[in-house]
């Protein structure tokens, strides 16, 4: 008996010393879906050929973007929820798919928008990225130099600006400044009760980021195909098109 | 009792029978990430180690790890591809193994492994390489005095059946996971502890793009476009590109079809992952196939632009450079040789 005591005590401390997740009361798992689009069709790295319209042709064979801070916002005014701090939105490979998901854990309650702020928030991008893990979305090697810090986002393609068949122009556009930072919003009310919830998909399409049909970034310009650290100028109408254009679709 | 309550509490959340060893890692790296499953510990590593110098894992026991990852070349083997068991050429260059720990993406050339563990597991069999199997390996090793005593140690196998190939690749990365590369010039460089000559300085605001700055000292320079994919502080973001080796007007026109092997997709085709440069001034001849002798080369190549396709990395442009700033850019990776690393006896052969 005192045996079957001991052990007894010895299983419950087994348990008490080697598991330490409690699930916390009333979260729910909650789904957001990112979706990368081209001109409304969804985006396929490398393996779709899109018309500019400028008339030229591109292969994108790279989209990303950093987004900080995403949060819910209690519809009863209190504090927002926050999903993630950062995290790196990626499509680069002809093998993936348009909309790649991240699951949070999440009150339940009713919600009357999301938010996010589009690149890394001055608080991290202050940090090096030995700061961090080596698997963490911080050291995913979007670093460059000591003034211009992570590179938020990143549209990279070949063109064919003369139609023949040859994407032989090399676009790379690689944004990224404490001063490029910008905070996206989303207004909709939503409930989140574990059941039935609404599948919230946060679309960005390339094609608008370049052109919002009045105007249109020159692709032809030599002075303008490749934005890299310094240059940000350049591209800032890029950064804000890319800003502007996020949607929020609810199903 | 409270002692054998603690006690049986380590026991039952697996309290390790090695002992744990950490390598000291430099500051400015993110740290190594250790697999829950395979910690290195002081018997692993010196397991690992004779392993890697020892030509037993071949068919004929003359080929070891060693043979084509030497010490002084950074772990490279200074030839255009690997050669094999009786003299056969393998089909990509051997890459040196500086850092090789911090690389946790995937490994080789196409990036078919996904960790060291798995990774050197695929010489043993392959008839390039060691041109043996592991049953005849194993073999070896389970009736080997010296290594069923070893392995017993570093991994608790008290029977020599138990020895099998996951414990060799384990024991394997556990040694590889210690040749850590972190004192060149370039570190000390960052650390304030050294100074970069004109010509250094000069490819370092090459290397990393200083120019891109129109109003800085750097503004006239040509960008070298390198560090895109050559990130420090290993010098590789662990991704896969075309870097404009071959002409392809057609994808399928690569002669060594790369990622595209692994991924299945001729879009990646000619794709392959971004080599780390540190020690590169030693890891001679570069890119897989080892098809340029030296770093001169390697920049000629990218100072022309790279071969046309139309998954060629946007990145890789002409460049501009003329003599002087090419010989910078050369100069500046040079920096990167740490010869506390190369001299590191513990990471030469026990033998």
């Amino acid at each position: 008996m005192k045996y079957a005591a001991l052990f007894a005590l010895l299983l419950v401390m087994f348990f008490a010393g080697c598991d330490d997740d409690d699930p916390v009361a009333g979260a729910v798992d909650f789904t957001i879906d990112f979706r990368a689009d081209f001109g409304g069709d969804p985006l396929a790295i490398s393996s779709e050929t899109y018309n500019y319209p400028t008339g030229a042709d591109l292969k994108v064979l790279l989209f990303q973007y950093y987004i900080s801070d995403l949060e819910l916002i209690p519809a009863d005014g209190s504090g927002a929820v926050q999903l993630t701090d950062i995290d790196m939105i990626r499509w680069q490979s002809a093998t993936e798919n348009s909309v790649t998901s991240r699951t949070y854990e999440v009150p339940a309650g009713e919600y009357s928008g999301i938010r996010f702020g589009l690149g890394v928030s001055p608080d991290l991008n202050a940090r090096e990225p030995s700061d961090f893990a080596a698997d963490f979305v911080l050291n995913e090697n979007e670093f460059w130099n000591a003034n211009a810090r992570y590179v938020f986002a990143k549209i990279e393609a070949n063109a064919d600006l003369e139609t023949d068949g040859t994407f032989d122009t090399a676009l790379t556009y690689h944004m990224g400044s404490d001063a490029l930072y910008t905070t996206v919003t989303f207004d909709q009310d939503f409930t989140v009760d574990g059941e039935g919830d609404p599948a919230l998909t946060i679309v960005a399409d390339v094609l608008a980021a370049m052109s919002d049909g009045t105007d249109t970034f020159d692709i032809s310009d030599p002075d303008q195909q490749r934005v890299h650290g310094g240059n940000q100028a350049v591209a800032q109408d890029i950064w804000n098109r890319l800003a502007a254009q996020f949607v929020l679709e609810v199903r | 009792m409270a002692g054998l309550v603690f006690t049986a509490m380590l026991v039952a959340c697996g309290s390790p029978e090695p002992t744990p060893y950490s390598p000291a890692e430099p500051d400015h790296f993110a740290k190594i990430l250790y697999p829950e499953d395979n910690p290195t510990t002081e018997e692993g590593l010196a397991l690992g180690r004779r392993l890697f110098f020892d030509p037993i894992l071949s068919a004929d026991s003359t080929i070891s790890c060693s043979s084509c990852h030497l010490p002084e070349r950074a772990f490279s083997d200074g030839r255009r591809v690997s050669v094999g068991i009786n003299g056969r050429p393998g089909t990509r260059n051997a890459p040196g193994l500086a850092n090789v720990g911090y690389l946790h993406r995937t490994l080789f050339w196409d990036g078919r492994a996904d960790n060291l563990e798995n990774q050197a597991i695929h010489p043993v069999g392959n008839p390039n390489e060691m041109g043996g199997s592991w049953e005849l390996a194993l073999d070896r090793l389970q009736r080997h005095p010296d290594y069923r005593e070893r392995f017993r140690a570093a991994f608790g196998l008290s029977r020599a059946e138990a020895i099998q190939r996951d414990h060799v690749g384990k024991a394997l990365a556990q040694f590889q996971r210690a040749l850590i590369s972190g004192n060149s010039k370039y570190d000390r460089v960052q650390m304030g502890r050294a100074s970069f000559t004109e010509a250094e300085a000069l490819g370092e605001a090459i290397f990393f793009d200083f120019a891109d700055d129109p109003t800085g000292p750097y503004a006239a320079l040509p960008t070298g476009e390198c560090a895109h994919c050559h990130t420090p502080p290993h010098f590789t973001n662990q991704q896969f590109a075309n870097n404009g080796l071959e002409e392809a007007r057609a994808l399928t026109d690569f002669t060594d079809r790369g990622r595209g092997m692994v991924s299945g997709t001729p879009f990646d085709f000619g794709r392959f992952r971004t080599p780390p440069l540190r020690n590169v001034a030693l890891t001679a001849p570069y890119m897989h196939d080892g098809r340029f002798q030296t770093l001169e080369e390697v920049i000629a190549h990218y100072n022309r632009g790279g071969h046309y396709a139309e998954n060629k990395s946007p990145n890789v442009v002409p460049l501009g450079l003329d003599s002087t700033e090419a010989a910078a850019l050369v100069a500046f990776l040079t920096t990167l040789t740490d010869s506390a690393f190369l001299n590191n006896q513990s990471f030469h052969s026990p033998f």
